[in-house]
Protein backbone atom coordinates (compact mmCIF):
# COMPACT_ATOMS: atom_id res chain seq x y z
CA UNK A 1 0.00 0.00 0.00
CA UNK A 2 2.53 2.38 1.03
CA UNK A 3 4.15 1.37 -2.17
CA UNK A 4 0.97 1.79 -4.14
CA UNK A 5 0.95 5.95 -2.34
CA UNK A 6 5.05 6.21 -3.41
CA UNK A 7 4.18 5.68 -6.64
CA UNK A 8 1.51 8.04 -6.71
CA UNK A 9 2.81 11.26 -5.42
CA UNK A 10 4.80 12.91 -8.58
CA UNK A 11 7.24 15.82 -8.25
CA UNK A 12 7.75 18.66 -9.66
CA UNK A 13 9.76 17.69 -11.96
CA UNK A 14 7.38 14.83 -13.14
CA UNK A 15 4.86 17.04 -13.23
CA UNK A 16 6.58 19.06 -15.15
CA UNK A 17 7.96 16.06 -17.30
CA UNK A 18 4.21 15.02 -17.94
CA UNK A 19 2.83 18.01 -18.77
CA UNK A 20 5.53 18.56 -21.49
CA UNK A 21 4.44 15.14 -23.23
CA UNK A 22 0.91 16.17 -23.21
CA UNK A 23 1.36 19.24 -24.64
CA UNK A 24 3.71 17.78 -27.11
CA UNK A 25 1.54 15.34 -27.95
CA UNK A 26 -2.45 17.17 -27.55
CA UNK A 27 -1.70 20.53 -28.34
CA UNK A 28 -0.39 20.41 -32.50
CA UNK A 29 -3.73 18.21 -32.85
CA UNK A 30 -5.91 20.84 -32.08
CA UNK A 31 -7.12 21.97 -35.19
CA UNK A 32 -8.56 18.68 -36.27
CA UNK A 33 -10.41 18.64 -32.55
CA UNK A 34 -11.90 22.02 -33.55
CA UNK A 35 -12.63 20.46 -37.07
CA UNK A 36 -14.19 17.54 -35.02
CA UNK A 37 -16.02 20.01 -32.76
CA UNK A 38 -17.12 21.91 -35.67
CA UNK A 39 -19.56 19.46 -36.88
CA UNK A 40 -20.67 18.33 -33.86
CA UNK A 41 -22.05 22.06 -32.69
CA UNK A 42 -22.02 23.63 -36.78
CA UNK A 43 -21.39 26.92 -34.32
CA UNK A 44 -17.54 28.15 -33.91
CA UNK A 45 -18.24 30.35 -30.58
CA UNK A 46 -19.27 26.30 -29.61
CA UNK A 47 -16.82 24.44 -30.68
CA UNK A 48 -14.63 26.71 -29.16
CA UNK A 49 -16.07 25.73 -26.09
CA UNK A 50 -15.96 22.27 -26.47
CA UNK A 51 -12.45 22.90 -27.71
CA UNK A 52 -11.22 23.60 -24.68
CA UNK A 53 -13.11 21.36 -22.56
CA UNK A 54 -11.41 18.89 -24.48
CA UNK A 55 -8.05 20.06 -23.57
CA UNK A 56 -8.89 20.43 -19.77
CA UNK A 57 -10.33 17.15 -20.11
CA UNK A 58 -7.47 15.63 -21.72
CA UNK A 59 -4.93 17.54 -19.15
CA UNK A 60 -6.77 16.12 -16.39
CA UNK A 61 -6.43 12.73 -17.54
CA UNK A 62 -3.63 12.80 -19.38
CA UNK A 63 -2.26 9.42 -17.09
CA UNK A 64 -4.96 7.54 -18.67
CA UNK A 65 -3.48 8.12 -22.28
CA UNK A 66 -1.55 5.13 -23.46
CA UNK A 67 1.25 5.67 -25.22
CA UNK A 68 1.62 4.49 -28.61
CA UNK A 69 -2.18 4.44 -29.21
CA UNK A 70 -3.64 7.19 -31.42
CA UNK A 71 -3.83 10.81 -29.74
CA UNK A 72 -6.21 12.09 -32.24
CA UNK A 73 -8.71 9.48 -31.88
CA UNK A 74 -7.84 9.80 -27.95
CA UNK A 75 -8.77 13.74 -27.62
CA UNK A 76 -11.77 13.31 -30.52
CA UNK A 77 -13.52 10.84 -28.18
CA UNK A 78 -12.75 13.29 -25.19
CA UNK A 79 -14.74 15.67 -27.87
CA UNK A 80 -17.42 14.04 -28.50
CA UNK A 81 -18.44 13.35 -25.04
CA UNK A 82 -17.81 16.86 -24.02
CA UNK A 83 -20.26 17.92 -26.48
CA UNK A 84 -22.84 15.05 -25.24
CA UNK A 85 -22.25 16.45 -21.53
CA UNK A 86 -22.69 20.25 -22.07
CA UNK A 87 -25.13 19.96 -24.83
CA UNK A 88 -27.16 17.09 -22.65
CA UNK A 89 -28.77 16.10 -25.64
CA UNK A 90 -31.50 13.51 -26.11
CA UNK A 91 -30.55 11.19 -28.90
CA UNK A 92 -33.33 10.37 -30.67
CA UNK A 93 -33.50 6.79 -31.10
CA UNK A 94 -34.14 5.95 -35.05
CA UNK A 95 -35.39 2.50 -35.79
CA UNK A 96 -33.09 1.33 -38.64
CA UNK A 97 -32.98 -1.04 -41.34
CA UNK A 98 -31.25 -3.85 -41.31
CA UNK A 99 -27.61 -2.87 -42.65
CA UNK A 100 -27.37 -5.48 -45.38
CA UNK A 101 -30.55 -3.85 -47.02
CA UNK A 102 -28.53 -0.46 -46.80
CA UNK A 103 -26.04 -2.48 -49.10
CA UNK A 104 -28.68 -3.31 -51.71
CA UNK A 105 -30.04 0.15 -51.30
CA UNK A 106 -26.74 1.56 -52.21
CA UNK A 107 -26.89 -0.57 -55.38
CA UNK A 108 -30.25 1.11 -56.46
CA UNK A 109 -29.39 4.72 -55.20
CA UNK A 110 -26.47 3.56 -58.06
CA UNK A 111 -29.33 2.00 -60.90
CA UNK A 112 -31.05 5.00 -60.15
CA UNK A 113 -27.99 7.65 -60.72
CA UNK A 114 -27.40 5.22 -64.01
CA UNK A 115 -30.99 6.16 -65.41
CA UNK A 116 -30.81 9.70 -64.66
CA UNK A 117 -27.72 10.45 -66.17
CA UNK A 118 -25.25 11.24 -63.42
CA UNK A 119 -23.83 8.25 -62.41
CA UNK A 120 -20.17 9.52 -63.20
CA UNK A 121 -20.59 12.91 -60.90
CA UNK A 122 -17.89 11.90 -58.71
CA UNK A 123 -15.46 11.96 -61.50
CA UNK A 124 -17.08 14.97 -63.20
CA UNK A 125 -18.38 17.24 -60.88
CA UNK A 126 -16.11 19.08 -57.62
CA UNK A 127 -18.74 17.76 -55.06
CA UNK A 128 -16.89 19.23 -51.59
CA UNK A 129 -19.21 22.23 -50.71
CA UNK A 130 -22.65 19.84 -51.69
CA UNK A 131 -21.12 17.10 -49.55
CA UNK A 132 -20.32 19.21 -46.54
CA UNK A 133 -23.73 20.84 -46.79
CA UNK A 134 -25.21 17.13 -47.53
CA UNK A 135 -23.43 16.21 -43.89
CA UNK A 136 -24.80 19.04 -41.83
CA UNK A 137 -28.40 18.55 -42.91
CA UNK A 138 -28.13 14.21 -41.97
CA UNK A 139 -29.68 13.56 -38.75
CA UNK A 140 -27.72 13.87 -35.83
CA UNK A 141 -27.60 10.24 -35.29
CA UNK A 142 -26.62 9.86 -38.89
CA UNK A 143 -24.15 12.43 -38.94
CA UNK A 144 -22.12 11.26 -35.99
CA UNK A 145 -21.33 8.45 -37.23
CA UNK A 146 -20.46 9.31 -40.94
CA UNK A 147 -18.43 12.03 -39.66
CA UNK A 148 -16.20 9.58 -37.68
CA UNK A 149 -15.93 7.33 -39.82
CA UNK A 150 -15.81 8.75 -43.30
CA UNK A 151 -13.99 11.87 -42.17
CA UNK A 152 -12.28 10.99 -39.17
CA UNK A 153 -11.27 7.55 -40.48
CA UNK A 154 -12.68 5.63 -37.37
CA UNK A 155 -12.97 2.17 -37.56
CA UNK A 156 -16.72 0.19 -36.30
CA UNK A 157 -15.28 -0.54 -33.05
CA UNK A 158 -13.52 2.49 -32.42
CA UNK A 159 -17.31 4.62 -33.22
CA UNK A 160 -19.01 1.69 -31.10
CA UNK A 161 -16.87 2.74 -28.01
CA UNK A 162 -16.98 6.55 -28.52
CA UNK A 163 -21.23 6.56 -28.79
CA UNK A 164 -21.62 3.71 -26.52
CA UNK A 165 -23.77 2.18 -29.26
CA UNK A 166 -23.28 -1.56 -30.57
CA UNK A 167 -21.29 -2.13 -33.80
CA UNK A 168 -24.77 -3.36 -35.78
CA UNK A 169 -26.00 0.32 -34.78
CA UNK A 170 -23.01 1.79 -35.72
CA UNK A 171 -23.14 -0.27 -39.65
CA UNK A 172 -26.91 0.14 -39.78
CA UNK A 173 -26.85 4.16 -39.27
CA UNK A 174 -23.27 4.29 -41.01
CA UNK A 175 -24.82 2.84 -44.20
CA UNK A 176 -28.12 4.93 -43.75
CA UNK A 177 -26.18 7.63 -43.34
CA UNK A 178 -24.15 7.42 -47.08
CA UNK A 179 -27.47 6.08 -48.52
CA UNK A 180 -28.84 9.57 -47.41
CA UNK A 181 -26.03 11.47 -48.79
CA UNK A 182 -25.73 9.85 -52.18
CA UNK A 183 -29.48 10.42 -52.93
CA UNK A 184 -28.88 14.05 -51.36
CA UNK A 185 -25.97 14.42 -54.36
CA UNK A 186 -28.05 12.92 -56.80
CA UNK A 187 -30.70 15.94 -56.41
CA UNK A 188 -27.46 18.24 -56.23
CA UNK A 189 -26.47 17.09 -59.64
CA UNK A 190 -29.62 17.09 -61.21
CA UNK A 191 -30.83 20.64 -59.56
CA UNK A 192 -26.99 22.03 -61.06
CA UNK A 193 -28.37 20.41 -64.83
CA UNK A 194 -26.26 17.67 -65.06
CA UNK A 195 -28.24 14.91 -65.82
CA UNK A 196 -29.81 13.38 -68.82
CA UNK A 197 -32.95 14.81 -70.18
CA UNK A 198 -34.91 11.98 -72.25
CA UNK A 199 -33.96 11.95 -75.41
CA UNK A 200 -31.73 15.17 -75.17
CA UNK A 201 -27.63 14.45 -74.66
CA UNK A 202 -26.48 15.52 -71.23
CA UNK A 203 -25.07 18.85 -70.44
CA UNK A 204 -20.58 19.24 -70.10
CA UNK A 205 -19.90 19.62 -66.87
CA UNK A 206 -19.01 22.97 -67.42
CA UNK A 207 -22.17 23.89 -68.40
CA UNK A 208 -23.68 21.95 -65.68
CA UNK A 209 -21.78 24.30 -62.74
CA UNK A 210 -22.08 27.56 -64.97
CA UNK A 211 -25.70 26.64 -64.66
CA UNK A 212 -25.53 25.46 -61.00
CA UNK B 1 -29.79 -17.26 -64.33
CA UNK B 2 -31.82 -17.14 -60.65
CA UNK B 3 -28.72 -18.35 -59.11
CA UNK B 4 -26.50 -15.87 -60.80
CA UNK B 5 -28.87 -13.01 -59.56
CA UNK B 6 -28.96 -14.07 -56.32
CA UNK B 7 -25.49 -14.50 -56.17
CA UNK B 8 -24.93 -10.91 -57.21
CA UNK B 9 -27.45 -9.77 -54.16
CA UNK B 10 -25.50 -11.70 -51.70
CA UNK B 11 -22.40 -9.60 -52.95
CA UNK B 12 -23.74 -6.53 -53.25
CA UNK B 13 -25.54 -7.08 -49.14
CA UNK B 14 -21.71 -6.94 -48.41
CA UNK B 15 -20.95 -3.81 -49.92
CA UNK B 16 -20.24 -1.47 -47.48
CA UNK B 17 -18.29 -3.92 -45.02
CA UNK B 18 -16.32 -5.02 -47.69
CA UNK B 19 -15.36 -0.93 -49.20
CA UNK B 20 -14.92 -0.80 -45.10
CA UNK B 21 -12.26 -3.53 -45.25
CA UNK B 22 -15.15 -5.20 -42.22
CA UNK B 23 -15.87 -8.96 -43.94
CA UNK B 24 -14.40 -12.34 -42.55
CA UNK B 25 -11.64 -13.82 -45.15
CA UNK B 26 -13.79 -16.21 -46.69
CA UNK B 27 -16.72 -13.43 -47.19
CA UNK B 28 -14.40 -11.34 -48.65
CA UNK B 29 -12.62 -13.61 -50.95
CA UNK B 30 -16.10 -14.46 -51.78
CA UNK B 31 -16.77 -11.08 -52.52
CA UNK B 32 -13.41 -10.61 -54.80
CA UNK B 33 -13.98 -13.68 -56.65
CA UNK B 34 -17.22 -12.67 -58.07
CA UNK B 35 -16.43 -8.92 -58.58
CA UNK B 36 -13.40 -10.15 -61.07
CA UNK B 37 -16.38 -11.54 -62.94
CA UNK B 38 -19.87 -9.50 -62.63
CA UNK B 39 -18.74 -6.02 -64.56
CA UNK B 40 -22.71 -5.51 -63.14
CA UNK B 41 -21.68 -5.94 -59.56
CA UNK B 42 -17.93 -3.93 -60.11
CA UNK B 43 -20.16 -1.26 -60.87
CA UNK B 44 -21.91 -1.28 -57.82
CA UNK B 45 -18.70 -1.16 -55.81
CA UNK B 46 -16.78 1.27 -57.74
CA UNK B 47 -19.64 4.07 -57.72
CA UNK B 48 -20.19 3.61 -53.86
CA UNK B 49 -16.39 3.65 -53.44
CA UNK B 50 -16.20 6.97 -55.54
CA UNK B 51 -18.67 8.46 -53.28
CA UNK B 52 -16.47 7.39 -49.92
CA UNK B 53 -13.22 8.97 -51.71
CA UNK B 54 -15.08 12.20 -52.53
CA UNK B 55 -16.37 12.49 -49.22
CA UNK B 56 -12.96 11.94 -47.41
CA UNK B 57 -11.72 14.17 -49.81
CA UNK B 58 -14.30 16.79 -48.83
CA UNK B 59 -13.58 16.86 -45.30
CA UNK B 60 -12.88 20.55 -44.24
CA UNK B 61 -9.26 21.69 -43.84
CA UNK B 62 -8.36 21.28 -40.29
CA UNK B 63 -6.48 24.48 -39.78
CA UNK B 64 -4.83 26.20 -36.82
CA UNK B 65 -6.31 28.47 -34.85
CA UNK B 66 -3.82 30.79 -33.04
CA UNK B 67 -6.41 32.72 -30.83
CA UNK B 68 -7.64 29.10 -29.86
CA UNK B 69 -4.83 27.84 -29.00
CA UNK B 70 -3.81 30.88 -26.36
CA UNK B 71 -7.11 30.38 -25.22
CA UNK B 72 -6.56 26.86 -24.22
CA UNK B 73 -2.94 27.57 -22.84
CA UNK B 74 -4.35 30.39 -20.46
CA UNK B 75 -7.43 27.71 -19.29
CA UNK B 76 -4.98 24.79 -18.69
CA UNK B 77 -2.44 27.08 -17.25
CA UNK B 78 -4.93 28.16 -14.73
CA UNK B 79 -5.73 24.27 -14.37
CA UNK B 80 -2.35 23.56 -13.27
CA UNK B 81 -0.34 22.89 -16.88
CA UNK B 82 3.25 23.47 -15.95
CA UNK B 83 5.46 23.47 -19.02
Amino acid sequence: MLETTQRLVLTPDSVRERDREFAAAALPLMPHVKRYALSLTRNEADADDIVQETYLRAHRYWSTFHDGTDCRKWLLTICRNAFTTNVHREERSIAVEDDELESLAAARTHNAARVAGVDDIYAQLDLGPAIRAAIDKLDTVFRDVVVLSDIEGFSYEEIAETLGIPMGTVRSRLFRARRHLQEALMVYALDAGFGRVQGAPRKSTAEATNNG
Amino acid sequence: MDSRRSECEAIVRRLWPYLDDKLPETDRERVTRHLEECDDCVSHFDYARAFLDAVHAARPPANPDDALRARVLTALSDHGLAI
